[in-house]
């Protein structure tokens, strides 16, 4: 038996829309007359995903992520291509297909404002036939492991930002989804509730087995949760691999960081790794081959006053900010990558 | 069936104790609304009135049996007011802003989430009252045992026409995204439907009983329950309620796939 959860082929989506010009007059020739253009949202996508996977589904804003999401979980229909999830074609919206997935969105709520969570997760419960038993275990153990057991029966606008997504993934995962879609589920939350956000994923995870495709902008996700990456760029697949690769996409350097006590004058040893100092110079960022790592950095601390010093924690940022800054590197990659 | 059939009821029961909870949090605003459907009650029953204060007969229905007609449509309207309304407002927000998402993963059909999840409560405080005054006026024009007991399930029929075609209107909204002007044409529907037939000049009467068939949301069972031979009512009634809903399902599956779910 086939162990793929997710099966995706020459998947595509367009989306209609016009501009408007501003102002009255744009308002009123926009009324009688709009130029319509037609956008590839997401364009030959192709995907293979596993039982038990946690997959980072990167890109810039307006890659195509949340499309992508959107057609997982049968939102939207998509324009061409195939897709099966779990063996079923999403759109087609089938009830056992629904009660096998689940999807978080960061930017939108499914809990009712003006009521207390439980009175929305009693009704999720009645959506998917949850037996008292079963409900009331799944909801103690998340309750207590989110640490919002006293938040419950307080009225949902009432709760912070992060207790409220603490509460929409309790509410998206009470029906023990085999599927589940994270798009942003830190996004505007506090360091510490994004930690308890990925340890509750890792926690749920490591019980259920579960496969898990999540976006993100916030690379600590990523590096927390996942193994596999998948890059989407202007809606076509660019990188498909390990995070460790993907790490490694630029060149196999290290990015080190030296902080000094006094400041340091032209040093053409330092300067030689691609330095960037400070205005001060008593700090540099320097780039150094992972091979000539120890070397390298042992002749620094010998020779110079160094007070700190540290490797880069998150290489996976960088590498996306230079792709995401720089295209033209992305397509390089793109080729090396695909031969 | 019967499992289908628990289960949505079980979801409802829910829907009804969600939308409570929510509508007695907001006290003040829950008593307005009981005042305001009272309000419109009684001033569509004193306008009629005012009318029979000048003529004897208007159409063929006397000046009681005209106020029964609109006793029925007001039970229709507080039944409407009550489990409906909202959700019309509602789906033209949740398209707009995309929060139709999560309503379309729900493990139920999606038509069933987007039109009867959120309940008017204050409308039904009111039912009561709209009831009285239906029981009142069939007292009055001298409504036999066997017509009291039709009554139920010819609202019921009326109802449920009213909202398949209400429910088609509403599809419209995922093409057009805002719900504004669709709901206000809605509502002009509902109020060409709170007067009788005869009212209308031919050529819009055969339209909207035949085409559009709202007339036959309040004239059908009241034409009949008046004069039993006017049964073809009823069948139109039928027909009109099964091609209606077969049109709502065929574009209820095209307006899902138009959806593009705005961004987040």
């Amino acid at each position: 038996m086939s162990n793929k959860v997710i099966e995706v082929t020459n998947l595509t989506k367009q989306f209609k829309s016009y501009k408007k010009k501003p102002g009255i007059k744009g308002s009123i020739q926009s009324f009688f007359n709009r130029e319509y253009t037609t956008k590839k949202a997401v364009h030959d996508f192709n995907l293979e995903i596993n039982k038990g996977e946690i997959i980072g589904l990167l890109g810039p804003n307006g890659a195509g992520k949340t499309t992508l999401m959107k057609m997982f979980t049968g939102i939207i229909v998509p324009s061409a291509g195939e897709l099966t999830i779990n063996g079923h074609r999403p759109w087609e919206r089938k009830k056992d297909f629904k009660k096998k997935i689940a999807l978080v969105m960061g930017q939108k709520s499914q809990l009712w404002w003006d009521i207390p969570a439980m009175d929305s997760f009693l009704l999720l419960q009645k959506f998917y036939e949850l037996s008292d038993q079963e409900f009331k275990t799944r909801l103690d153990y998340m309750a207590e492991l989110l640490g919002v057991v006293d938040l419950l029966h307080v009225h949902v606008r009432k709760l912070s930002l992060g207790e409220r997504m603490k509460m929409e993934l309790m509410a998206s995962l009470l029906h023990n989804p085999d599927v589940i879609f994270l798009d942003e589920p830190t996004i505007g939350l506090d360091l510490v509730a994004q930690e308890n956000i990925r340890e509750f994923v890792l926690d749920f995870h490591k019980k259920n087995g579960t496969t898990i495709i999540i976006t993100s902008h916030y690379m600590a996700d990523v590096q927390a949760l996942c193994k596999r990456l998948v890059l989407i760029f202007d809606g076509t697949k660019a990188y498909d691999g390990p995070l460790e690769k993907f790490e490694k996409i630029l060149g196999n350097e290290k990015t080190v960081s030296f902080s000094f006590s006094e400041e340091i004058g032209g040093c053409d040893f330092i300067d030689k790794y691609d330095a960037k100092w400070n205005e001060c110079r008593n700090h540099v960022d320097i780039r150094v081959p992972e091979e000539e790592l120890r070397e390298v950095s042992k002749k620094i601390l010998d020779l110079y006053p160094v007070i700190e010093f540290n490797t880069e924690k998150m290489p996976i940022e960088r590498v996306m900010k230079t792709l995401m800054t720089n295209p033209e590197v992305l397509r390089q990659q793109r080729e090396n990558l695909s031969s | 069936m019967i499992k289908s059939f628990k289960h949505y009821l079980g979801v409802y029961r829910y829907f009804v104790s969600t939308s409570l909870s929510e509508a007695l949090s907001f006290r003040t605003s829950f008593v307005l609304l009981i005042l305001m459907d009272i309000f419109f009650y009684f001033s569509v029953l004193f306008s009629v009135d005012f009318l029979f204060d000048h003529t004897l007969m208007i159409g063929p229905w006397s000046k009681y049996q005209l106020l029964f007609f609109i006793a029925f449509m007001l039970n229709i309207d507080t039944i409407h007011m009550g489990v409906f309304s909202s959700n019309f407002w509602m789906l033209g927000f949740k398209i707009r802003t995309g929060e139709l998402d999560f309503d379309l993963l729900k493990p139920t059909h999606s038509i069933f989430v987007a039109f009867f999840r959120y309940l008017k409560p204050s409308s039904m405080v009111t039912a009561p009252v709209a009831w009285g005054i239906l029981v009142y006026y069939g007292n009055k024009i001298g409504l036999y045992w066997y017509d009291w007991l039709m009554i139920p399930p010819l609202l019921l029929m009326g109802l449920a026409l009213l909202c398949v075609l209400e429910f088609i209107l509403s599809t419209s909204m995922f093409w057009l995204v805002e719900g504004m002007g669709v709901n206000f044409l809605r509502m002009q529907m509902q109020q060409m439907a709170r007067w009788p037939d005869f009212i209308y000049k031919y050529t819009y009467q055969k339209i909207f009983t035949i085409a559009v068939p709202l007339l036959l949301i309040g004239s059908g069972p009241v034409h009949f329950i008046f004069d039993k031979s006017k049964w073809p009512y009823l069948l139109g009634m039928v027909v009109a309620l099964i091609i209606s809903s077969l049109i709502l399902i065929k574009i209820w599956d095209k307006a899902l796939r138009q959806y593009d779910s705005a961004s987040s």
